[in-house]
């Protein structure tokens, strides 16, 4: 009888590791893909050609292969969505947490949820439909802007950062809450100088996430953005992103051209692991300070 | 904060908002106005479109090596139906496509006088013209097969006419249905697709039991996916280079077709010359007035 309760226990204890197992293989599998087809390229032209080069034209005769406008537009595309988007992402979880009328709430937290589902092409479509024409009569440029792509990240990191911030100020104990007031400070400045802080380890892995999430935006970019390979010189100029240029050109590429857009992915991928060791040591600092 | 105080904050913002929407209506039709002091918004092609391909050689958009030199600061759509939502949303707007997919959401202009038309392109008038080619690779499925004679036939040919392009020489003069089955996997220009989908259309009529897929990634994937084996045929609205051309078992030409500049309906401009639209992609022309 004991035998067989240990033989299930090792079983499942197999099924359970071999499911992490699994999780683990891909991540290896995606690495190593990438990095074996994506640095011989870059080491044939030069590190410092793919990463600096402000020239993208890789179906020319000699062809060069600058990232650097790519990157650029990737970082000042992510910085602004981050910009307008988390402000209002934390307000509008404090609010939710803290002055929400629980008939409102009702309505609020699936309408939340529901933008956190849609599908991002659907968004791309409707900052076409919307957001395009209204840049192009009333702010100038022809509406395909970096201004259009910062706004429409901004709304899609909204939910991500909400859901998140939400949870970590109502994890906050509610002894805090009642020990601020209990002091004699307003419902206001206890949000601000005492819950807040508190939750400051949820909000930021909020924050990170949302970054995470505008900085691989692809479909909803490519459609809105302008897609020109050079320096965006202002807010109204049109830009390119490191996602949007592999989905530009996947489809076509060839020998070079192809495993340069896998160099670009490559590159993505350093972006988004410095991202998160940034989280994770933020992190590790707010956990051993507790 | 409670409920009625919150929907009350609600109420006044969504009504702020809807007045500010309606109160611009005005403002709204002048600013869609045509200006000749704006800046020309330049759209082109993707890298891989066969339309951008030839316009750009017949052009001579090109640098001292024969190379794409069209100014980076050109808005890139990704099909020939986007250039065409972009220039009809965008009154400031000058683009490219095929002319058989012209439709009446934006205006074609006439290139050194000619109008572009299928008679003209047929004659050799409008000068802006390219062939539609299709490539196949080794080992061609029956189906296939018979689907490549069927576009050669008088029925193809003068379903090309009725769409809008300038036929070729018709290679199978009867064509007689085999019926016969299987799938057909075919990939490529966005400007091809229309014309492939009408021939389709009418061989399933001869051959239901056969299967087409079409997809339109552009003229450089549809070359890519026959090279790579991953589509029967491949459409491609450009000449085929050295290094592709060794690389496919066959190409030929089924239709002619022209490449329209397209314009919006409310922009003043209905004719242009070559040197203009060189100098305009080249980046050297900047603004509409320097094109009156």
């Amino acid at each position: 009888m004991i035998r067989l309760f240990k033989q299930k226990e090792r079983v499942m204890n197999g099924i359970f590791f071999i499911s992490a197992f699994m999780s683990i293989v891909s991540l290896v599998l995606i690495i190593v893909f990438m990095f074996t087809n994506g640095i011989p390229v870059m080491r044939k032209y030069g590190f410092s050609e793919f990463l600096f080069g402000t020239v993208w034209r890789p179906t020319a005769s000699s062809p060069s292969f600058g990232l650097f406008p790519m990157i650029l537009g990737s970082i000042y595309v992510t910085l602004g969505a981050t910009m307008i988007g988390v402000p209002i992402g934390i307000l509008t979880a404090i609010f939710m947490a803290e002055y929400c009328p629980n008939n409102l709430y009702k309505i609020l937290k699936p309408g939340i949820s529901l933008m956190a589902s849609i599908p991002s092409i659907v968004y791309g479509f409707f900052a076409l439909q919307l957001v395009v024409p209204i840049i192009r009569d009333y702010i100038g440029g022809n509406g395909y802007s970096m201004l259009t792509a910062m706004l429409l990240l901004a709304i899609m990191i909204l939910p991500t950062v909400i859901e998140l911030s939400e949870s970590a100020i109502r994890a906050v104990p509610r002894s805090y809450y009642n020990g601020s007031i209990g002091l004699g400070a307003t419902h206001e400045r206890t949000i601000f100088s005492v819950m807040l802080p508190a939750a400051s380890s949820g909000v930021l892995s909020s924050i990170v996430l949302g970054i995470g999430r505008a900085i691989g935006e692809t479909m909803a970019v490519v459609l809105i953005a302008g897609n020109q390979p050079i320096i965006p010189d202002s807010l109204l100029s049109g830009v390119r992103t490191l996602t949007t240029n592999i989905v530009l050109e996947m489809s076509y590429a060839a020998g070079d051209h192809r495993q340069a857009l896998i160099a670009t992915g490559v590159i993505l991928f350093v972006f988004i692991l410095i991202i998160n060791s940034i989280f994770i040591v933020i992190k590790n600092r707010e956990d051993t300070s507790e | 904060m409670t409920l009625k105080s919150s929907v009350t904050w609600l109420a006044l913002f969504s009504g702020s908002l809807l007045l500010t929407a309606c109160g611009n209506e005005e403002a709204d039709s002048s600013a869609s106005a045509f200006e000749d002091t704006s800046d020309i918004h330049v759209i082109t092609r993707e890298d891989g479109s066969g339309t951008r391909g030839a316009f750009v050689e017949i052009t001579g958009v090109v640098d001292e090596n024969e190379d794409d030199n069209t100014t980076p600061t050109a808005t890139v759509q990704n099909s020939t139906s986007g250039v065409m939502q972009a220039v009809a949303g965008d009154i400031h707007s000058l683009g490219y496509i095929s002319l058989g997919s012209l439709d009446e959401s934006v205006a074609g202009l006439a290139v050194d006088g000619i109008e572009p038309t299928p008679e003209t392109v047929a004659s050799g008038e409008y000068q802006v013209a390219r062939n539609f080619n299709i490539t196949y690779g080794e080992n061609l499925n029956e189906a296939a097969q018979d689907f490549y004679s069927f576009m050669f036939s008088e029925e193809a040919q003068n379903i090309v006419e009725e769409q809008g392009y300038v036929s070729v020489d018709v290679q199978t003069p009867e064509y007689k249905s085999e019926e016969v089955s299987g799938e057909i996997n075919i990939v490529g220009s966005t400007s091809v697709e229309p014309l492939m989908q009408a021939f389709a259309e009418a061989y399933k009529e001869h051959n239901p039991n056969v299967t087409i897929d079409i997809t339109a990634p552009g003229s450089g994937a549809g070359i890519t996916a026959v090279i790579d084996g991953s589509a029967d045929i491949g459409m491609a609205s450009r000449e085929l280079d050295e290094e592709e051309a060794t690389q496919v078992a066959g190409v030929d030409a089924i239709a002619v077709d022209g490449i329209a500049l397209i314009v919006h309906h409310d922009n003043p401009l209905e004719e242009i010359t070559l040197e203009q639209i060189q100098s305009i992609y080249l980046g050297d022309t900047t603004t509409w007035d320097e094109v009156q």
